[in-house]
């Protein structure tokens, strides 16, 4: 019994804690510029699973409205379009950057030094990060 | 000529040969390697546009300095700031170098609907002192963009939430007021920094 007790700790341990289905790093919110109301989020998101997972919308309790857009420069034109659906396929990471898929953070309300941005698909939050400003970037 | 001679006149002929072509080498200059340079510089048209303080201007306000001119606006979270700063980082690292004159940073907003001057002034402050702003009437913009054959373009959308495309060159304008070189996208400091220096040696 013991033995057996110890094989299922052995069992656990070699499987760690389950992986989170979706996974942030690299974030970076820019704080809104003098006399701006808006800002921009660039992350990259990686998908632990093997299902597509399908982010239809991104709220914030610090900015009225945030919207996933793409920046593209065609033919030496620079176009920001909205994104209707943030497509993150399965075991693949999809990069919001300068230049690219971004957020964009409109109407601060109360900003202060964090900002918490939570993801949906659909009704179903799929995913919440929090994110503070440096210490040291004027505010 | 005894063999001594001989030997020293040897090393004295290709010490010659040697300096004259570092000598000619020097003199040579680099061209610019990501930079289109126009042929010609073309004038900047006729505008009567404001500044970010609200003083009224016109194309003479190019003359007298190289200015880099880029045309955005202060809602676009991406592109413009992005661009704004790369110029920025690239005077510093102009002035770190020890190039004189520095050119001055100019945009141009293509949406002067919501780029009021005192907003413009707030904006292109924070990119470092001596910087423009231009804004002003859509049909004085589009004077200028045109001339210099600059695109933009607003796009529908509901109320103020509306994006503008437009051109992501930045141009290099001589103290002339010439138009003569433009740099297209991705902008990258170091490509500025390799660039200016020969484009406004140049001149």
């Amino acid at each position: 019994m013991r033995s057996v007790f110890f094989l299922l700790v052995a069992l656990l341990a070699a499987c760690g804690a389950p992986e989170p289905p979706l996974v942030v790093s690299e974030l970076e919110i820019t704080r809104p510029m003098p006399g701006m109301r808006m800002s921009a989020g660039f992350l990259v998101i990686a998908n632990n699973t093997n299902e597509e997972t399908r982010i239809t919308h991104v709220t914030s309790p610090q900015f009225e409205a945030v919207e996933i857009h793409e920046t593209t420069v065609t033919d030496g034109i620079s176009r920001m379009r909205e994104l209707d659906t943030l497509v993150v396929p399965g075991r693949t990471s999809v990069v919001l950057e300068r230049g690219g898929k971004h957020l964009m953070l409109m109407r601060p309300q109360d900003l202060q030094d964090s900002v918490t941005l939570q993801f949906f698909s659909g009704d179903l939050p799929v995913l919440s990060v929090d994110y503070s400003f440096p210490k040291d970037e004027p505010k | 000529m005894n063999p001594k001679q001989f030997i020293i006149a040897i090393v004295l002929g290709l010490a010659l040969a040697a300096g004259t072509f570092l000598a000619l080498r020097m003199q040579v200059p680099s061209a610019p390697e990501f930079a289109l340079v126009l042929p010609a510089p073309n004038p900047v048209p006729e505008f009567s546009l404001e500044d970010q303080h609200g003083l009224p201007i016109d194309q003479t306000v190019f003359e007298g300095q190289w200015d880099l001119v880029f045309f955005g606006f202060t809602h676009c979270p991406d592109i413009c700031p992005t661009t704004l700063q790369v110029l920025s980082a690239a005077k510093a690292a102009l002035q770190e170098k020890g190039q004189s004159p520095l050119p001055r940073i100019v945009l141009v907003s293509v949406d002067p609907e919501r780029d009021t001057p005192d907003v413009l002034g707030q904006y292109v402050d924070y990119f470092g002192e001596g910087n423009l702003g231009i804004t002003g009437t859509l049909d004085e913009v589009s004077k200028l963009t045109s001339g210099l054959g600059i695109y933009f373009e607003k796009q529908p959308a509901d109320g103020e939430n509306y994006a503008v495309d437009h051109s992501a060159a930045v141009l290099v304008i001589n103290p002339d007021g010439g138009f003569g070189a433009l740099f297209s996208g991705p902008h990258i400091v170091e490509n500025f920094v390799h660039d200016l220096p020969i484009i406004m040696g140049g001149s």
